[in-house]
């Protein structure tokens, strides 16, 4: 049996002109106990403005390469019928633009599904191709109020970390053990 | 500042340190053995933040006192006797179970809101200062050991039994957040600091209707018999060897 709590994708800004980008993920038993956990695990040293956390499950991913093979498309042709009465939703458009760069938020899209989603993606948003795309329902997602804004991140602006250099312990051993082989020598000498 | 409040007062913060270092020391308990990655690194989180909040209390203290700020608060905590600290019981006990911990730390930081509150009004503007930077860790705190509450007291039927056993043991230790800190009358009167039996009228009914909502019997049962910060619990002499064995090992070392 798997007991492990669901995963949650953690999205971070860190400031109020940058993009909301995926950060990472943390396990919770509940959205807002993910957000309480995305707080602790991803604010502590950069700083951020807004946390959303939503469902792993509910994220809808493509790379480019899925989209651009047949078996692909038939699979998605497969796996989603167009709903007969489409209602349409907002959702959230995340792409991932190069290996190393984070997935980063370039718009929103109404659709009747995730896969319709990122097909109105590719025609209304990219200005150029991510190498693969995440849509979810902007209905999905926690965000931090912003009267929460305070106490969640202003931790983050104002502690000071020690870097490890400052600590001057490797220092201080080099120092002793100079110490004791001058002495060893004087002895030797003697 | 008149100098019988500069004393007053100084007994005062190194009693709310202590409460937070020793609180702190507590959770730190929880670092590697927390039921989940994420809460191991919340509960190290919370501990670094007591004590954090602690030092700030001891360096006021040490102004106050005329005392070096950078060697004072290690002397306080390091080579101080047991006896000397100042902290509640509440807050030295073991830690035993997540719902123990947990619930310690949601009554003791329901309550440090309302003096954090109360202490950034204070007339003397270093504390009030401090106090409000502190306070606004201290409200995560709360919302994040307020989140788990009801989780565990309406969670399995295991979760709310141990959630309601940690609240029979508490919550004789918590009325002892009622009794006045060291030096508290002067300062009330001289509107420096609040006074402890008003916030713990607020605290009680806050606490007490968040708890039942959450299906917990609030247990009025006797208090501890002696509220004195100078008593302490027989488990208090192990904790400080065990925090003061390193500094102690070589008392001139630098770090």
């Amino acid at each position: 049996m798997d007991t492990q709590w669901p995963r949650y994708m953690v999205f971070q800004q860190e400031g109020p002109d940058q993009p909301v980008v995926h950060n990472g993920t943390v396990h919770a038993p509940d959205a807002e106990l993910a957000m309480l956990n995305a707080r602790d695990v991803f604010v502590r040293r950069p700083e951020a403005v807004q946390l959303w956390v939503v469902l792993a499950d509910v994220i809808f991913t493509q790379t480019q390469e899925e989209l651009s093979t047949t078996a692909s498309i038939n699979r998605l042709i497969d796996a989603d019928p167009p709903p007969a009465a489409g209602r349409l939703i907002d959702f959230y458009v995340f792409g991932k633009f190069t290996q190393q760069a984070q997935c980063r938020h370039v718009g929103e899209v109404q659709a009747t599904s995730p896969q319709a989603a990122v097909q109105a993606a590719i025609t209304t948003l990219a200005d150029k191709q991510p190498l693969w795309w995440w849509v979810f329902p902007v209905s999905a997602v926690l965000k931090n109020e912003s009267t929460e804004a305070e106490p969640m991140f202003s931790a983050a602006r104002y502690k000071t970390f020690k870097d490890q250099a400052e600590y001057p312990v490797v220092t201080m051993m080099r120092a002793l053990r100079n110490q004791k082989a001058n002495q060893k020598d004087t002895e030797n000498t003697k | 500042m008149e100098r019988t409040h500069q004393y007053a007062l100084s007994g005062y913060l190194i009693a709310l340190a202590d409460d937070e270092l020793i609180l702190g020391h507590r959770d730190s308990e929880w670092t590697g053995h927390a039921p989940i990655l994420e809460e191991d690194i919340a509960f190290a989180n919370l501990a670094l933040d007591e004590i954090g909040h602690a030092k700030l209390w001891y360096e006021l203290a040490a102004d106050l006192l005329g005392e070096d700020k950078n060697r004072y608060p290690d002397q306080l905590v390091y080579f101080r006797e047991p006896a000397r600290f100042r902290n509640l019981q509440l807050v030295e006990l073991p830690k035993g179970d997540w719902a123990f911990s947990t619930l310690r730390q949601y009554l003791f930081d329901a309550f440090e809101a309302l003096r954090l509150e109360a202490l950034s009004q204070s007339r003397y503007v270093p504390l009030a200062e401090i106090a409000a930077r502190i306070r606004t860790e201290e409200l995560y705190h709360l919302r994040h050991s307020q989140a788990w509450i009801p989780r565990l007291a309406l969670g399995t039927e295991e979760s709310a039994r141990r959630t309601q056993a940690a609240l029979d043991a508490l919550w004789p230790y918590a009325q002892a957040l009622a009794a006045p800190l060291p030096g508290e009358a002067d300062l009330h009167a001289a509107g420096i600091v609040p006074s402890s039996a008003e916030l713990f009228a607020r605290w009680s009914a806050a606490v007490e209707g968040f708890l039942t909502e959450a299906g917990l019997q609030v247990n009025l049962g006797a208090p501890i018999s002696d509220f004195s910060r100078k008593v302490h619990s027989e488990h208090f002499e192990s904790l400080i060897q065990n925090l003061q064995s390193v500094a102690r090992l070589d008392p001139e070392a630098m770090w």
